[in-house]
């Protein structure tokens, strides 16, 4: 019934019909979710029918056909990040990997280290964990950012004491895409013996990201943040000096102890295949995505004035614009475009009349946070589109302003 | 002879002579402290896991590779957490204290 209903075409001329077609329009949310690369799916397929087995079965031939494609997927995506496969912990997902990350660590180091440091911006499922870490009695500093959405070293060396058992910050915003220092902030943590865990999730095929050269102790990653299956993603988790983490989960004792519960062998082989695209391709794409954001950013101011960026203009990945239309709000300019997939705030807030906590936490005034729209381009955009976009949001951007300004005469 | 504490599990000290050369698993069995030692030293097994005094830890030396990859499985770990077949006896350790874990997860069975 529903599915009808779903088929007719909608007032606003979307058209929707049917499942798995993908809704005509032009894709610019990609810091939300990326459709999976057709080659992942290609690697995935055999792992759903013919191989099917449960990679921890040690007695037959199914279950060491499966386990040899988890292990394979885990060593790619350990290339793409310069780790060993023995240091990633396959997980659901880069919420999962956060909570295991910084609730295991608080909770294994709670007697001597019971203090807890991240930032204001950080993802939902970061400040919740450091939340209920709080409400367990660990003492949790939430530090603000800069204007311009980095973290202010001083202030985080000043915060970081013996007594902290993790820090937790992102390497690449989600709502603003700032780059945060990775490399300095790893040193101040480290310097008072706490471990650095770093959300990966943004980061990972965009910008190269080596836990080594970092020094990052622990890092989340999601599989459909670049292109590979949604239920899949990691936790890297340092062995030389072993970073120990109380397990969330009970249960067989698989990865390590740190996450029981059968793995999902056609996820874990997309996984490694994403990663290994990424790998190869990270640069060529990088360059081509980078091109798109300027085409974009440059036909929206030639076109529009009062249009500011939100968050550091140069140390942010290529594929990120959150731009402020002044005198529009957000929400009313995406109900003009249903066809243009962007966002006005990070996914998991965007059913709430707030406005995006990322931008007030940039000290934006309410307006300009209110009129912010974030533009994320991905591997599958092309420059069609984005002059499309261009002249969707110009033009809707022009007769909002001048339906604001009629209706304050 | 340097001397070497027991916390057993019912919380009691138990202060031993402790030969030099000696591993804290072999003296744990001289002296009939509750420590099994599954694999005897071999580091194929968490279940000689000692707990060390914080103030002591650091005094030991690093733990090995293969060490860290047996504490993984062991139960009840903290941050202290250690093999007694790797801790050897010197006259430096003299004064050494170590906590029996309440739980071992005896893999070989």
């Amino acid at each position: 019934m529903a599915q009808d209903a779903d088929n007719k075409a909608r007032p606003d001329g979307v058209q929707q019909d049917g499942a798995n077609r993908r809704a005509p329009g032009i894709y610019l949310d990609n810091q939300a979710t990326t459709p999976t690369d057709p080659r992942v799916v290609e690697a995935m397929l055999p792992f759903f029918t013919e191989r099917f087995g449960n990679p921890h079965s040690a007695g037959h031939a199914f279950g060491w056909d499966a386990e040899e494609a988890v292990e394979k997927g885990r060593g790619q995506l350990a290339a793409l990040i310069g780790a060993t496969g023995r240091e990633v912990i396959l997980t659901s997902g880069a919420t999962e990997s956060n909570n295991l990350a910084i609730k295991g660590a608080a909770r294994f180091h709670r007697q001597r280290r019971p203090h807890v440091v991240t930032l204001a911006t950080e993802h939902k499922c970061v400040l919740e964990s450091a939340r209920a870490l709080e409400r367990e009695g660990h003492r949790v500093d939430i530090l603000p950012v800069q204007p311009d959405g980095l973290v202010d070293l001083d202030l985080l060396a000043a915060t970081v004491s013996e007594e902290t058992a993790v820090v937790s910050i992102m390497a690449v915003n989600n709502e603003i895409g700032v780059i945060q220092p990775l490399a300095e902030i790893s040193a101040i943590c480290h310097d008072k013996g706490a471990y650095f865990h770093c959300d990966g999730a943004q980061a990972l095929g965009k910008i190269p990201l080596d836990v080594a050269a970092l020094g990052i102790d622990l890092m989340s990653i999601s599989g459909h943040k670049f292109y590979g299956p949604k239920g899949i993603g990691a936790l890297y988790v340092r062995r030389r000096p072993r970073v120990r983490l109380e397990p969330l989960i009970d249960g067989g004792g698989q990865e390590r102890g740190l996450r029981s519960g059968t793995l999902p062998t056609p996820l874990c082989v997309g996984l490694g295949a994403a990663a290994e695209i990424a790998a190869a391709e990270m640069a060529v794409e990088t360059a081509r995505i980078s091109a798109l954001k300027t085409r974009l950013l440059e036909g929206i101011t030639e076109r529009l004035s009062g249009v500011a960026l939100n968050g550091h203009a140069e140390l942010r990945v290529a594929g990120n614009l959150n731009l402020a239309f002044e005198g529009v709000d957000a929400e009313a300019l995406m109900r003009a475009l249903p066809r243009l997939a962007v966002s006005s705030g990070s996914a998991c807030t965007s059913t709430a009349v707030e406005p995006s906590y990322v931008l007030q936490a940039l000290g934006l005034e309410e307006a300009r946070a209110r009129g912010s729209i974030r533009s994320a381009i991905g591997r599958f955009n092309s420059e069609a589109e984005i002059d499309q976009a261009v002249e969707a949001l110009a033009g809707a951007v022009a007769r909002l302003r001048e339906e604001g300004s009629a209706a304050a005469q | 002879m340097p001397k070497l504490t027991f916390i057993e599990k019912d919380g009691n000290r138990k202060e031993v002579d402790a030969p030099v050369g000696l591993s804290v698993m072999e003296i744990a069995h001289k002296y009939d402290v509750d420590i099994e030692g599954a694999c005897e030293g071999s580091l194929a097994c968490a279940t000689c896991h000692v707990i060390v005094a914080p103030d002591w830890y650091g005094k030991l030396g690093e733990p090995s590779e293969d060490e860290e990859d047996m504490l993984d499985l062991a139960f009840g770990l903290k941050p202290t957490s250690r093999l007694g077949c790797q801790i050897v006896m010197t006259e430096e350790l003299d004064g050494l204290v170590v906590e029996l874990p309440r739980e071992v997860n005896n893999m070989l069975g």
